[in-house]
């Protein structure tokens, strides 16, 4: 019995697909496929991403992760919780990779209920364990959006207001059991600058189109697991600051990393001030950062020191945040049939075979789509420039 | 939008031609502002061809939308050529600003109900001095044969014969009073003798529209003696209201034609034809005389009287049918004399006859062929638009089948069938799932419905389609109803996602629409025949099939799939919604209900949507449903659904937009 509906679904994907072929197809020359659509989405968000604005570098972030019945759904494989889960593990470290002096925390709503998994904070070890317990938890009852956005809600309107405050909705269900009225909490939002942004997994729901609308984020409905991935790293990347959050000046601290041997007399093992929050076992340890102001020992950076509320972070972090400072200006689209010249990409040494090229405006070099991509998300400088600087 | 221009491309030799037409095209594709637009820049261009619009549409709140469209062309207009317009746009909606006509003579534009053109009891006072070189434009027409009949038809109960007896006295003491105190005054011997000359020289010279209560014979002839006092008159329409209480007094079902009725009723109460024929015109005249300032009081007699002229004037085209009971109630005697038109072409003849051009239009007008046919005129131009559409927006699905190949349908042998109903449970359960906001779901009947909910809640399926969404019910009471509607609103607008169960032909499915998330998909359960044990229907039937050589089933099919198509269309409007429209029975599979769709839903329904399981249907919805949620602007239209000025000046746009229009 439990095998039916399983072997039932299997047979069902063979049969979407070919409806999609056939789908294409049909549509013709007059209706632009959704692919084609999706393409140029793509593309645009990476120029709007890039034009000249501000990026957010210190973010804090709330994921809420619907965990209501309609997450037990099975298309996607081997159903939406899991594949989900699955995904934002990626997204944790993806994010802290992207955005090292930022902070994340992790909301699960199910039952008409939120219940808040684990609380903002820098370290992604905590968020990764936390979402690999959640995997075994069962699915009941209805998601409510009013009760998991007022609990991200109560820690985020304490946060500075320099930082950029969002919430990101994974939403599987079509429907909201809410105690009072959304509406009301969506100008509490959007009055404290929360950034709220909502990826769907099953269809376009009303109230969470206007929800977007009113806080400024983004909605996006997936229509396969690979797309879910993509829609999810675009909230790896800081969203634009708002132009009304105020710059101020930020203390931080730089800990040195004192490494101590056995061998070393002068080395007392020490407990880490972080174990302070951890269930597990605390470790003595020898070396570690030690806080510039008050002396107190972390294991990991970054993170917001226990005694004094410093931030501690290292300078690689720092830089790497840097970059969303001063983003790489877009490359120049030409069509494959207007570019004369060599037929293959700068970074890549490909051939170039997709129906557009990109050029950079600063050293005249070429790219192809995929290397675009990449150099705008995750190096964030043109090769072909680095290579002219040195040479010069 | 691209469609206005093809549409523009056909009205232009509709103009030309002074001729009729009738023209399918979707809603909230711009139709009413094309229309208009084309009209006034025809009217700027030829002032002398075209005088005046008269724009019919069928509800209050459809007036107004067509006033504010109106009003923005007008914006547009006024911007564009910078000169003040010197158009005069008239809207009559609710009685509150109902006005009189001497306005209306010197409007360019007039906007109003039907009722105005049709029926012949306000149409003699609004409508009767336009001009002959109006342009009359029919809106959401697909009903209008409906409406013809409905303001040819008289329903007499013993309630009617009762006020009207009231009626009767009322005016012998007002006529004995006046008597008394001015006798002068009663002499209205001499206009009658005149005859109605008066009006028959206005018909002559063309300046009215014709009413097609007031025959042109009668307007020949002098009032008969019997009926022009006026104790004689009242004295006459007793004697027909006493006839009229005795046929209304049987145990059995009675219908006869005119002739048939006309012969009793002179056999039992020696009343002839003649006077019979000038009632209505005799009745108005009375009560002017008496000043009488308060006709709605009159009612009753005002009927009677009309059906006296009626029934007296048109041998062929009504029938007469006196039922002693009601069908559903059959112990209770609620004696009904219904005397029925079943030519729809009476009541619209005057308007084709005066008008140059008469443009009949819906969203939903297929089969085109038909309306012409029942109508009685020749249009010019027929056609049937589709979108034009960036993405495919509109997602028909005929589901034919349970999970369990049990044959859907609403099909009277198997409407119980216990496989059916929990069927029918299931496509509703699973669509609750997968649907976002708002799904609308018709029935063929309230009864149907009724058992059908009752059903679904003794197996537990209404519990579980309750995890999903809310479930809202249409009721015949208009209070529930529209208190239904408005908390289904909320829901939708909330996140909570709701269910409308509603009836084909009932309210909500004509003239409420379910705008974006208000309607995300719709379902039909069943295919909404008409109840064809109705006696009314059974002689129109008749009447068809010998008038117009109409096959009974032809016009059954016709009008559910009229209503089929009215009931499904609510969900788009315009092109930036989208919606599911699943057809839940598999009767719908089959040439000649498919065939009777709209054009513009028919291109999207495919072989590979026919017929489907619940299963099938799921997955289809799911599929659609991402599609559409995708991130879709106005950038994406340019070119395929929008025209920018300069694509719209472009040469081979422009023969594009030709061939187009040619094949419509």
């Amino acid at each position: 019995m439990d095998e039916e509906p399983e072997r039932a679904k299997r047979w069902e994907g063979g049969y979407e697909r070919t409806w999609e072929v056939l789908k294409e197809d049909e549509s013709g020359s007059l209706k632009a496929t959704v692919e084609d659509i999706l393409f140029q989405a793509k593309r645009k968000r990476v120029f709007e991403g890039h034009g000249q604005v501000r990026l957010g570098m210190m973010r804090h972030l709330f994921v809420i992760i619907d965990s209501s019945r309609s997450m037990e759904d099975q298309d996607l494989k081997p159903n939406r919780l899991t594949s989900t889960l699955k995904l934002m593990e990626f997204f944790v470290e993806e994010y802290f990779d992207q955005n090292p002096i930022s902070q994340i925390g992790i909301i699960t709503t199910k039952n008409k209920r939120a219940e808040k998994l684990t609380d903002l904070a820098g370290n992604p070890k905590k968020h990764l364990a936390a979402l690999k317990k959640v995997v075994d938890s069962t699915c009941v009852g209805e998601p409510s959006l009013y009760n998991s956005l007022n609990v991200a809600m109560q820690t985020l309107k304490h946060m500075p207001a320099h930082t950029s405050k969002e919430i990101l909705v994974i939403f599987s269900s079509l429907t909201t059991c809410d105690p009072a009225n959304i509406y009301e909490l969506i100008k509490t939002l959007n009055a404290l600058k929360i950034r709220v942004s909502v990826i769907g997994l099953s269809a376009e729901v009303r109230v969470c189109t206007i929800l977007t609308r009113e806080t400024g984020g983004s909605y996006n409905v997936i229509l396969d697991e690979s797309h879910f991935k993509e829609l999810l790293m675009l909230h790896v990347k800081p969203p634009p600051a708002s132009s009304s959050s105020e710059c101020s000046l930020i203390r931080m601290g730089f800990p040195q990393h004192v490494i101590a041997s056995m061998s070393d007399q002068d080395a007392k093992p020490s407990f880490s001030m972080s174990h302070l929050d951890s269930t597990g076992e605390p470790g003595l340890t020898l070396g570690g950062y030690y806080c510039p102001q008050c002396r107190a020992k972390y294991t990991e950076l970054p993170v917001e020191c226990k005694v004094c509320g410093l931030t501690l972070v290292s300078a690689p972090h720092l830089a790497r945040s840097f970059h969303h400072l001063f983003p790489l200006e877009a490359f120049q689209e030409t069509p494959l049939e207007e570019y004369e010249g060599e037929r293959f990409c700068e970074a890549c040494q490909g051939e170039l075979k997709d129906k557009s090229v990109f050029t950079c405006l600063a050293c005249k070099k070429v790219f192809c789509v995929e290397c675009d991509l990449f150099i705008h998300d995750t190096l964030h400088c043109c090769p072909g420039c680095m290579q002219t600087d040195r040479t010069s | 939008f691209r469609l206005n221009i093809e549409g523009l491309l056909v009205y232009f030799p509709t103009l030309d031609a002074k001729g009729h037409g009738v023209l399918e095209m979707p809603s909230g594709t711009g139709k009413t502002i094309s229309l208009l637009s084309l009209i006034v820049a025809y009217h700027k261009a030829y002032p002398l061809e075209v005088t005046k619009l008269v724009y019919c549409s069928r509800t209050v709140p459809e007036i107004e939308k067509v006033v504010e469209e109106l009003r923005k062309l007008m914006d547009y207009y006024a911007k564009q050529t910078g000169a003040k317009n010197d158009f005069l746009a008239l809207a009559l909606s609710s009685r509150k600003n109902l006005c009189i006509h001497p306005e209306i003579l010197h409007a360019n534009i007039v906007v109003y109900s039907y009722h105005y053109l049709l029926d012949p009891k306000i149409a003699d006072l609004v409508s009767k001095e336009l001009t002959k070189k109006s342009v009359v434009v029919f809106d959401e027409a697909h009903n209008i044969d409906n409406v013809c009949i409905d303001s040819m038809s008289v329903n007499i109960t013993r309630r009617t014969l009762d006020r009207c007896q009231t009626n009767v006295e009322t005016l012998q003491n007002t006529i004995s009073r006046i008597k008394e105190t001015d006798a002068a005054k009663l002499r209205e011997y001499r206009r009658l003798v005149e005859g109605l000359k008066e009006a028959n020289v206005a018909r002559e010279t063309d300046m009215y529209l014709s009413n097609p209560v007031l025959p042109d014979e009668i307007l020949q002839e002098a009032v008969p003696g019997s009926i022009r006092t006026a104790e004689h008159f009242v004295g006459f329409i007793k004697h027909f209201l006493e006839y009229l209480k005795a046929r209304l007094r049987i145990h059995h079902v009675v219908q006869e034609s005119a002739p048939q009725f006309l012969k009793d009723i002179y056999e039992k109460v020696c009343i002839d034809r003649k006077p019979l024929r000038f009632c209505a015109e005799r009745l108005r005249s009375l009560l002017r005389t008496l000043e009488i300032a308060d006709i709605a009081d009159f009612s009753a007699i005002t009927l009677i009287s009309h059906f006296a002229t009626l029934v007296s004037t048109y041998s062929k085209g009504f029938t007469i049918i006196i039922e002693p009971f009601e069908d559903r109630t059959p112990t209770i005697a609620n004696p009904v004399l219904h005397f029925s038109c079943m030519d729809p072409s009476i009541a619209i003849k005057p308007v084709f006859g005066r008008f140059q051009s008469v443009i009949i239009t819906s969203g939903t007008l297929s089969p085109l062929d038909i309306y012409p046919r029942i109508l009685d005129f020749r249009p010019v131009t027929t056609a049937s638009f589709t979108m034009t559409l960036a993405r495919t927006c509109l997602c028909p699905l005929i589901v034919g089948r349970g999970n369990d190949q049990v044959a859907m349908t609403s099909k009277f042998e198997t409407r119980e069938d216990f496989a059916v109903i929990r069927n029918y449970g299931n496509l509703l359960l699973e669509m609750s799932a997968i649907v976002p906001d708002g799904i609308v779901a018709f029935f063929t009947s309230y009864i149907y419905m009724e058992n059908i909910v009752a059903s679904w809640y003794e197996q537990g399926i209404l519990e579980n389609i309750q995890r999903n969404k809310l479930i809202f019910i249409e009721t015949q009471d208009a209070a529930e109803t529209s208190m239904a509607l408005e908390k289904y609103q909320e829901a939708c607008e909330n996140g909570r996602g709701a269910i409308l169960l509603s009836v084909a032909r009932g309210k909500v499915s004509e003239g409420i629409d379910f705008v974006h998330h208000f309607g995300r998909a719709v379902i039909m359960f069943g295919v909404p025949y008409v109840y064809t044990q109705s006696r009314i229907l059974k002689a129109r039937l008749e009447y068809l099939r010998d008038q117009f050589q109409i096959r009974e089933n032809y016009f059954l099919t016709f009008d559910a799939m009229r209503h089929v198509a009215q009931c499904v269309g609510r969900a788009i409007q315009g092109k930036t919604d989208y919606g599911l429209m699943i057809f839940a029975d598999k009767r719908y599979a089959r040439a000649d209900k498919r065939g009777k769709l709209p054009r513009w839903i028919q291109e999207h329904l495919t072989d590979g949507s026919l017929n489907l399981t619940i299963d099938e249907t799921v997955q289809l919805a799911k599929y659609f449903l991402r599609q559409m949620a995708q991130p879709f602007r106005q950038e994406d239209q340019l070119g395929l659904s929008l025209l920018t000025l300069e694509q719209l000046q472009s040469e081979d746009m422009l023969q594009k937009i030709a061939q187009i229009a040619q094949q419509a």
